[in-house]
């Protein structure tokens, strides 16, 4: 593995006294697709907002290109790391396009006037997410898949190399989930992009993602190829799931076919 | 455009403030008597320009500033029913300036505005303590700030039980929210502590665009939110100091003005934050008008003509929003 850019050190992560994270380790490939996995409430989402710096670690730190994110502006990081998080509200009465623009915060001073360069990243940002169409029509007026992937289009405004997505495919219809995979792993594979994922479908984390990450209660109970994490063991402990995995005939990825829970 | 239009209506709600009145001047007499003609009758010409001015100028500004703390408290709030005026803001700048003057009877021109700004900025800290960690979108923030902002009542009653009843009955008055007290010596203070942050926040109104879309996607885009914040409070207590020192409470203004505004120019600050300054003006200059006209020679508190108008029109919040 190359040198990860982006790692957490014996991370601990709480909520006032309830910690949500134990002790975790994690070096984030870079320029691959990580899939992060795991039941409800197992930290996840607290771990991919501390990843951005939007949670303060209780113990151990976030380190990005060798220092600590503590120490950096949070716009700086912004430049660096775009974060989707979960079941952002739409804003009421703004355009898609306006949404878009928002991911240019960080490229911006404080009084700086809108440039060319901010205009191109907007316009690649909507291209890619197929939304040229809709760029003026209101978010809030979207369909549920169309709402995400504008609010997919403002983190890739933000051109930052490392993006952080908390469960970008909930609430998409099938075709906009696999859209939205497909998407990921274009800008992993083409524009040398790092992905890190919240995901709760394991086969298709399976088959887009090239590392995947299984997390229970704030540990890390598998990590790697997703053959070496979708198995029957690790479903069994992370979810309480007895599954029967297959290979998928067309990649050779995993499949995950789960047949009843266990009790713990 | 609908700028333009807008400041038409505030110039047309100015002229007509001007013109009506126990003694009426001919809208062409008032435009005599502000741009300096000499044919304009002297009488006319004192009426409006010594008695009349100086009210309607107070009541543009007032009105203007408690729309713009009305959009700030929005935004950072992420509230639509979020007004400095509800949540007890300007209650608290209210209550903060009757202790004092109910104890001395009168205070200088200067004193007041740092008096009324800090029980505005000690209400908003009160709210933070109380509401808002526990996030701010729901109805608790609401809930919170009515229970201050009634409690912060019964406390200037209660005040006002032991004062000097001189004094009482003057801040009374005031607290009922009037424009009877506009004199060209309190203007300067107005100008002062409201333009600045006024203006702070119309060239911060790209950071008010990102932080009312919520804290975690304005910190992704790397916006520094609490300081964001901090600064927009602060702008939003200078704000309601500044109008509750000028006219004591004013109800509505701050709450209806930028809905009204958003409704015309769409939610993005650069063009809600002129559009809200110059409806609340409007708005204001309308009630005080209507404060003046209704029952003559008898004057109403503008904020009793206001909260009339704001009542129904804070339950049709309510109850446009009675899914969220």
């Amino acid at each position: 593995m190359t040198d990860p850019r982006l790692a957490a050190h014996t991370l601990r992560l709480a909520y006032g006294a309830t910690p949500v994270i134990e002790g975790l380790d994690l070096a984030i490939e870079p320029g691959r697709f990580t899939a992060l996995v795991g039941p409800n409430g197992c930290g996840k989402s607290t771990l991919l907002r501390a990843l951005a710096g939007l949670h303060a670690p209780a113990a151990g730190q976030v380190v990005l290109d060798g220092a600590s994110i503590a120490r950096r502006s949070t716009r700086a990081l912004a430049r660096e790391i775009g974060l989707l998080a979960q079941s952002a509200s739409p804003a009421e009465g703004m355009t898609v396009e306006e949404l878009v623009a928002q991911g240019r915060y960080p490229h911006r001073s404080v009084l700086g006037p809108w440039r060319d360069r901010d205009q191109q990243a907007v316009e690649e940002a909507l291209a890619l997410t197929s939304l040229i169409s809709l760029r003026h029509a209101l978010v809030d007026r979207l369909s549920g898949g169309q709402r995400q992937r504008a609010w997919i289009a403002m983190v890739l405004a933000q051109q930052s190399t490392i993006l952080l997505l908390d469960e970008p495919t909930t609430y998409l219809d099938l075709a906009h989930q696999v859209e939205v995979l497909g998407l990921m792993e274009r800008l992993v594979k083409e524009h040398g992009a790092t992905v890190v994922a919240v995901l709760h479908d394991l086969s298709q984390a399976a088959r887009h993602a090239d590392t995947m990450v299984a997390l229970k209660a704030g540990r890390i109970i598998a990590s790697g190829r997703p053959s070496e994490v979708v198995t029957p063991e690790v479903l069994r402990t992370a979810f309480n799931v007895e599954a029967t995995v297959l290979t998928d005939p067309d990649t050779g990825t995993p499949l995950c076919l789960p047949r009843r829970t266990v009790p713990e | 455009m609908k700028l333009a239009l807008l400041c038409a209506l505030v110039a047309l709600a100015f002229i007509a403030a001007l013109a009506l009145g126990d003694q009426p001047v001919p809208p062409g007499e008032v435009l005599g008597a502000l741009f300096g003609s000499e044919n304009v009758p002297a009488p006319s010409r004192i009426i409006v320009t010594e008695l009349r001015l100086p009210r309607a100028v107070t009541a543009l500004l007032v009105g203007a500033a408690l729309a713009v703390a009305g959009t700030i408290a929005q935004a950072v709030m992420r509230n639509p029913l979020a007004d400095p005026g509800i949540v007890g803001i300007n209650a608290g700048a209210a209550l903060a300036a009757m202790v004092v003057i109910v104890q001395v009877g009168s205070l200088p021109e200067t004193a007041l505005p740092w008096l009324t700004f800090t029980g505005a900025l000690a209400m908003a800290a009160l709210i933070y303590a109380f509401a808002w960690r526990q996030g701010t979108t729901g109805t608790r923030i609401i809930l919170v700030g009515i229970g201050l902002s009634a409690l912060a009542g019964a406390g200037a009653s209660a005040i006002s039980v032991f004062g000097e009843p001189a004094y009482v009955q003057r801040a009374m008055v005031w607290l009922a929210g009037s424009l009877q007290d506009s004199r060209w010596e309190k203007l300067p203070h107005l100008l002062g502590w409201s333009l600045p942050p006024a203006l702070f926040a119309w060239a911060a109104a790209r950071e008010l665009d990102l932080i009312a879309m919520g804290d975690d996607v304005a910190q992704g885009r790397g916006q520094p939110v609490n300081l964001a914040r901090a600064l927009a409070i602060l702008a939003c207590a200078m704000l309601s100091g500044a109008a509750v020192a000028a006219a004591g409470l004013v109800a509505f203004v701050g709450l209806a003005a930028p809905h009204i505004a958003r409704a015309l120019t769409g939610p993005r600050h650069a063009r809600l934050i002129p559009a809200a300054a110059l409806v609340g003006a409007a708005l204001l200059l309308t009630a005080d008008i209507v404060a003046r006209r209704t029952a003559p020679p008898l004057q109403l508190p503008v904020g009793l003509v206001t909260a009339l108008l704001g009542a129904p029109f804070f339950a049709f919040l309510l109850w446009k929003r009675r899914n969220d």
